[in-house]
């Protein structure tokens, strides 16, 4: 079971993996010394989630806040951006914040995987042995 | 003449001929870009071009006394300069820079720099050995990109693999050379070659000139230049030396460098705040590929900020090539190795065609605006066959490079320039929204937007392109990146501003209110001095002794007691290396004067090429469009002064640029630099006072030189 979610339903999942239209993209960005902020706008859930991974090279650029709200209008995941908004308070800095977004992000992407190619169970619950 | 090689190479391309020019003649111009920059002033019919493609332009390819030897971050530079292409509304004269092992090779075969004149009717390639220069004919190069014609120019000249056993023998002594007969003309190095791809053969505006795997001169647009002159390569290979003015001294001062400046490598401090002090480490954009791989650093530097990797990609790049497709490849990749993969080889391709991937940090998000908005693609208003549906895959990114770099597609229409593209796709609109983020002169911003780092922005329009100097710039990242993860200031706000005012003499020496960015100071008289001391240092101290732009100068070093960092430092500072090479006596602001006289001239170019105070001016957006939060990062932390004095670390987004004030702040600067208001041409009094009173003749008589103050 999902430490923040509940699964959500097949339709849903698809948009949590899909991609949105261009209009409805998330302005954020990359900070990169030295070459400095890099525009790297997201489109979708799965680009947010690997925007987020951390590396050792450079910082993730973006609005923790807006995001949740974003997720919220624009993929329609209110529970998601709830917890991600439950999170961002928790966080003691704004990395903290973003490896707290990147985790909760990874596992709303596992469960709609999950519900997609059917390890999720009749109920949409995911068996705690797949999820692991 | 001690750290100069003594000669400068003349090309004339036209005639197929060269020739010796004696350095000495140019020996008050230091080196590097004020050589080139003098050197284009004497010998270039027509100052008044405007494409660098003109066949008057001439480009220099300059060194500096400090080339080819161990000072520290130094000694493996080199400058070009010429006319450049496709900027807006005007080329400027302008510059750019590469490291690696060309300029050490120019100079142990016994050339201070190179000027290349005229443009040859057929492909040619011009092979230096030693003394002995051959112009010789490129039709087998040409078509090439830059990695195979590196290869086959080592072919050609005659390298044999494995150089640990065997050596080059050139038959052809250095005549500096001090060493025995029996060790002049043979190396066990090959030939350092600098080339064109692709891109500057047919001339586009995004080209670079490429040396080994990755050292790039991107900014100018000098691979059309070459381009033009139907100059596909210049190969160099030397076994001559450097003599030092004072051996001991340069010795001395790089052994302070590391054992003051530089972290302890056996307690290392991995979060110490410093430029020249810092861990060393790669500078690519994206985590390594493998843990499988060594350091790669110019001549003589202490950091190695490339790598080459044993998966065989990515190799010597660094910095924005290596990051210029990561908003793309993230949404195709499925990892974060994937993504690393497709990013590298986009590095290797743009390295390989001889392309500007600079353009890209903003030009491409414009480019997919337009796609996403129905403008470009298959039988829109901007035609475009390229498959834009697979942005973000490794064989779109050929494609495009491919189109961009051969003038075919929509790169037919980029390639004389961007913003020139835009007016003929009526587009004009996209400077106004931001939708294009070209800041100034034709150019993409950097990533450091010009309505929050205001010396960045204030420099580049002031000058003739990005100004690509981060001298100050390391603040932001520094003290934002401890910000992001809630660790301690290790320099607060008052103490970061006092450290660097320390440094700034002649214009601002501790004066700490030129750092202050609020809202309230950020059209200052004091903004205005930082501006020129970044100006004026750079012309010299980085662009023509060639320190390179990423160690230095540095202001704080949390690994000296203090803090205070080594640039201007009377142990290790800038002046202290280049006395101990050349002998001379140069204060450090000396070296900040010589840089306004270099400016100078560089500014009377860009007046007899049409410059006047009224095209100045930023892109619309930054006037009407707001530096949001979190459109690239959630805080851009400066130290700024409250309204009681007291410093702090701000933060500068969510605002705008004020046109009005900032046409009252371009008063300012040109009024302290000495130049007429109305117009920004320097007074005669001015350039007489630099020992430029040549320079004003010529503004003279082009009826360009400013009114004197009444």
């Amino acid at each position: 079971m999902s430490r923040w979610t509940s699964p959500p339903s097949r339709e849903l999942a698809e948009k949590l993996l899909g991609t949105v239209p261009f209009r409805d993209r998330f302005p954020a960005g990359r900070l990169k010394p030295p070459v400095g902020l890099i525009p790297s706008p997201v489109r979708g859930l799965r680009e947010a989630h690997l925007l987020l991974e951390p590396d050792v090279r450079s910082l993730p650029g973006l609005n923790l806040a807006a995001l949740a709200a974003w997720i919220r209008r624009v993929i329609g995941d209110g529970e998601l951006a709830q917890a991600l908004e439950n999170e961002n308070r928790a966080a003691h800095s704004y990395v903290d914040g973003c490896l707290r977004a990147y985790a909760v992000i990874g596992d709303r992407l596992t469960q709609a995987r999950q519900v997609l190619d059917g390890t999720a169970g009749p109920d949409g619950v995911i068996p705690d042995e797949v999820q692991s | 003449m001690y750290g100069y090689a003594g000669k400068i190479l003349y090309l004339d391309l036209t005639a197929r001929t060269h020739r010796t020019i004696e350095t000495e003649k140019y020996r008050r111009w230091g080196g590097g870009h004020g050589m080139g920059a003098a050197l284009f002033w004497d010998l270039c019919p027509d100052r008044t071009i405007t494409d660098g493609r003109h066949p008057a332009n001439i480009c220099c390819v300059m060194t500096s006394p400090l080339c080819g030897t161990i000072v520290p971050s130094a000694g493996g530079r080199c400058e070009v300069t010429g006319v450049g292409v496709g900027m807006d509304p005007i080329s400027w004269f302008t510059r750019s820079g590469f490291g690696g092992r060309f300029s050490t090779m120019l100079k142990y075969a016994g050339w201070d720099g190179i000027v290349i004149a005229g443009q040859a009717d057929r492909p040619v390639w011009v092979d230096i050995r030693n003394r002995r220069v051959s112009i010789r004919d490129a039709a087998g190069l040409w078509g090439l990109d830059t990695w195979t014609a590196q290869q086959e120019i080592w072919r050609l000249a005659g390298v044999r693999p494995g150089t640990r056993k065997k050596w080059q023998d050139l038959n052809d002594p250095a005549p500096s050379d001090p060493r025995p007969d029996s060790d002049q003309g043979r190396t066990t190095q090959k030939p350092a070659v600098l080339c064109i791809g692709p891109a500057g053969e047919h001339q586009t505006c995004q080209s670079a000139l490429i040396h080994d795997a990755g050292n790039g001169a991107g900014q100018g647009g000098f691979g059309a230049v070459w381009g033009a002159k139907r100059l596909k390569a210049i190969s160099v290979i030397g076994t001559g030396s450097i003599t030092v003015a004072d051996p001991k001294a340069l010795i001395q001062a790089r052994l302070v460098t590391k054992q003051k400046y530089v972290v302890n490598y056996e307690q290392p401090d991995l979060r110490s705040w410093s430029r020249l002090g810092g861990f060393p480490r790669p500078i690519i954009q994206v985590p390594a590929p493998t843990k499988e791989r060594r350091p790669q650093s110019c001549q003589g530097c202490i950091n190695g900020c490339r790598a080459r990797y044993n998966v065989g990609y990515g190799n010597e790049s660094a910095c924005q090539e290596t990051s210029w497709y990561g908003a793309y490849s993230r949404r195709v990749a499925k990892s974060q190795a994937e993504d690393i993969e497709i990013n590298l080889r986009s590095a290797d391709l743009v390295q390989k065609y001889g392309f500007n991937s600079f353009v890209m940090q903003t030009g491409l998000h414009w480019l997919e605006h337009l796609y996403e908005e129905g403008v470009l693609g298959p039988g829109r208003r901007v035609h475009s066959d390229l498959p834009w549906q697979e942005l973000g895959s490794l064989a779109f990114a050929e494609k495009l490079i491919h189109a961009l770099s051969t003038r075919t597609d929509i790169g037919l229409d980029l390639a004389d320039g961007w913003v020139a593209a835009a007016r003929k796709w009526g587009r004009e609109e996209d400077l106004r929204t931001g939708a294009m983020q070209f800041s100034y002169w034709g150019w993409p911003e950097h990533g450091y937007d010009p309505r929050a780092e205001l010396e960045w922005g204030y420099g580049s329009i002031m000058g003739d392109r990005d100004t690509n100097t981060h001298c100050f710039n390391q603040i932001f990242t520094t003290v934002s990146a401890a910000f992001a993860f809630g660790l301690p200031i290790r320099v607060e706000a008052e103490e970061m501003v006092r450290l660097h005012a320390r440094k700034l003499a002649p214009y601002a020496q501790d004066r700490p209110e030129v750092f202050d960015y609020s809202d309230a100071n950020m059209y200052s008289e004091a903004v205005a001095q930082l501006v020129r001391w970044q100006q004026h240092y750079c012309r010299f101290w980085k662009q023509s002794a060639l320190y390179c732009d990423l160690k230095w100068p540095d202001f704080y070093n949390t690994s000296v007691p203090g803090k205070e960092g080594a640039t201007a430092s009377p142990d290790a500072g800038e002046h202290v290396f280049w006395n101990a090479v050349t002998g001379d006596r140069l204060s450090f602001t000396d070296g900040i004067a010589l840089g306004r006289r270099i400016w100078n001239l560089d500014n009377a170019i860009w007046i007899l090429q049409g410059r006047h105070r009224d095209m100045v001016h930023f892109s619309p957006y930054l006037y009407e469009t707001k530096y949001e939060k979190g459109e690239l990062f959630p805080f851009y932390m400066w130290p700024c002064r409250d309204e009681t004095g007291k410093w702090s670390y701000t933060d500068l987004m969510g605002r705008v640029l004020d046109k009005g004030k900032f046409e009252e702040w371009k008063t300012i600067f040109y009024r302290l630099e000495g130049w007429d208001t109305a117009s920004g041409w320097p007074t005669r009094r001015l350039l007489e006072s630099l020992e430029l009173g040549f320079v004003a003749d010529a503004l003279q008589a082009a009826g360009r030189l400013g009114k004197e103050d009444a």
